[in-house]
């Protein structure tokens, strides 16, 4: 018998498009002059990341409505070690994602236990736990929060107080935690949180062990959330319980949904992107922006299922083809090329 | 040699008896038939041995180890494998993946290697998706590997079922009612593959209400009627057993 040919799929596309992607992203701080633009901007990189974590965990078939409980937790730990130990960002910074793993792994143990609607509530139990607590106690700043967090201290020549040098770091951190995710996902742990999604009880019998793998994403999932919660507290420079509390773990949900939550990198990196410009540009109606910004998103979670991403993924791939087409026929016609097509 | 042992084994559902007092033995590379009408416990009866259920009373013993307390993850990874009566698949994934996923515990390189993308996981990864489409060839599904599983006919996603459960490289194989649904020549195409099993070194228990096919596939059968065993022997024995017919039929049936 033949051996069946497996072809690598080497994705030429997918460099050509990450290149494009990455030369964007270098100089976009430069393009832009606005400074709040800027922030929204770096906002967005934060989003971005904490939709990722609602996504690893939705990746094992696991909803989270507390998303936003290691993002405080992250952000409270880190300006809490800065000011009261009086360290730097950058020693705490590894201290911060120490208890936070600590933290996530002896909470974990205990929410991932629950799968289904149980995990649902205790989750968004824990993110009000957590927020409580920060606003309870007078050693965290109360309900009045902390003010006046330290910058990151000076590396070198670079200091942080423009806008830009604070984007280029969230910009670091978003892709390192993107290729970390992406190396979990293309290996045989994603494969097994997929297969825990998809049905657990058949990846009992592939000798999969549910409660580890789940573990595991929670682990992953919260030390992503502390770390750019760790980066906002001194971004920021002010944080209070309710900037994490209330409607802002379901803002994180939506950006899964919104930009596809088959695609677990992308689809939330694309929602968070859309939630925090599309507001923005809708703020010319006023007051009636969040109602529009409302009907946008259920128009588009109700007609669009699979969101934006995987909207386009369902387009017939006549058309999508066709699309393809044209543009190699434009690129042809332009004489940029000479390769056949 | 005994490769599996049910020992007493009673399941009780807040009080009522699904499995009553059960023990047979499963010798090695046999294909043991376990038939009885419906709701006689066969079903439960499988999800006790693959840990999916804890018996109220009496253990399993799998290659000579008390797997009765063990998760099911753990019984599967001592090599006992098994398919749903229903099509539980990866209803999502393509064919390929389905049967790739189960893999899972046969990897050698650990899973940080894995995460690194080493170029000896790139290997064995490359060596697995050549046996995975091995499997998919032996079935008889290798034309439809990038099809979503959700999207195969009945009969195919049954058969993809067994696929999976090969995959997993089991010693022992649990099949809970592989041909139901499917038409006489796909079942007797099944049926021929299931026989051929015992190649691979693989036991089988096989739960299945075709009578012809489990006449025809199985060395030895054991009877269950409302949860107890009512009779165990050689197909021929079976087929003249009168408590076996009386189950099916019921006394008056008999008369």
């Amino acid at each position: 018998m033949e051996k069946p040919k497996i072809r690598l799929k080497i994705g030429k596309k997918k460099l050509i498009a990450l290149s494009i992607i990455a030369v964007v992203l270098a100089v976009l701080p430069w393009v832009v002059e606005s400074t709040y633009l800027k922030h929204l901007i770096v906002m967005a990189f934060v989003y971005a990341t904490l939709g990722m974590t609602f996504s690893m965990l939705y990746s094992t078939g696991l909803i989270t409505l507390g998303a936003a409980a290691f993002y405080a937790l992250g952000a409270y730990a880190s300006a809490t070690i800065v000011m009261k130990l009086g360290l730097s960002f950058w020693y705490a910074f590894p201290l911060v994602i120490l208890i936070c793993g600590i933290l996530a792994l002896a909470f974990g143990a205990i929410l991932v236990r629950y799968p289904g609607v149980a995990f649902v509530v205790i989750t968004l139990l824990f993110a009000h736990v957590v927020i409580d607590l920060a606003g309870q106690l007078e050693f965290f700043g109360g309900w009045g929060g902390i003010i006046r967090i330290p910058p990151p201290t000076p590396i070198g020549p670079i200091v942080f107080v423009e806008k830009i040098t604070f984007y280029y770091l969230i910009l670091a951190l978003f892709l390192l935690i993107a290729l970390i995710f992406y190396a979990l996902y293309s290996s045989r742990i994603g494969r097994a949180w997929r297969a825990i999604k998809l049905s657990p009880k058949l990846a009992e019998t592939l000798g999969i062990n549910l409660y580890r793998y789940r573990l595991l994403a929670f682990i992953v999932a919260s030390l992503a959330a502390a770390a750019v919660g760790s980066f906002y507290a001194h971004y920021f420079q002010v944080i209070t319980p309710l900037s994490f509390g209330g409607w802002f773990s379901i803002n994180i949900q939506l950006f899964s949904v919104l930009g596809g939550l088959e695609f677990y990198i992308l689809g939330p990196a694309l929602g968070a992107v859309i939630m925090t410009f599309v507001p923005e540009f809708l703020r010319v109606t006023k007051e009636v922006e969040p109602i529009i910004t409302g009907i946008l998103l259920l128009v588009i979670i109700l007609f669009f299922t699979g969101g934006i991403l995987g909207s386009i993924k369902k387009l017939p791939s006549f058309s999508r083809k066709s699309i393809s087409d044209r543009i190699k026929k434009l690129i042809k016609m332009s004489g940029l090329t000479k390769t056949k097509y | 040699m005994a490769i599996m042992e049910v020992v007493n084994v009673t399941k009780n559902f807040g009080g009522l008896m699904a499995v009553n007092d059960v023990s047979f033995e499963v010798n090695e590379l046999e294909i043991l038939g376990l038939i009885g009408p419906n709701g006689a416990g066969k079903s439960t009866l499988f999800n006790i041995i693959s840990g999916f259920y804890k018996p109220t009373k009496g253990k399993i013993i799998f290659q000579g180890k008390d797997i009765t307390r063990l998760r099911a993850d753990e019984i599967a990874q001592m090599g006992l494998g098994r398919t749903f009566q229903e099509s539980t698949l990866f209803m999502q994934s393509t064919v390929f993946d389905n049967v790739f996923s189960g893999f899972h515990y046969h990897y050698q390189q650990p899973e940080w290697k894995a995460f690194l993308h080493t170029s000896g996981v790139f290997e064995e990864e490359e060596t697995i998706k050549h046996k995975a489409l091995e499997i998919l060839e032996y079935m008889g599904l290798i034309d439809f590997k990038d099809e979503l599983a959700i999207n195969l006919p009945h009969g195919h996603q049954r058969a993809l079922g067994i696929c999976i459960a090969i995959s997993t490289s089991p010693k022992l194989l649990l099949l809970d009612e592989p041909v139901t649904g499917m038409n006489p020549s796909e079942t007797s195409i099944i049926v021929e593959k299931i026989r051929k099993l015992k190649d691979r070194g693989i036991t089988i228990i096989v739960v299945e209400h075709d009578m012809r096919a489990v006449m025809y596939l199985c060395d030895r059968i054991v009877v269950l009627s409302y949860g107890q065993k009512i009779a165990e022997g050689l197909p021929d024995e079976i087929r003249q057993n009168k408590k076996v017919i009386e189950a099916y039929l019921g006394k008056e049936g008999v008369k």
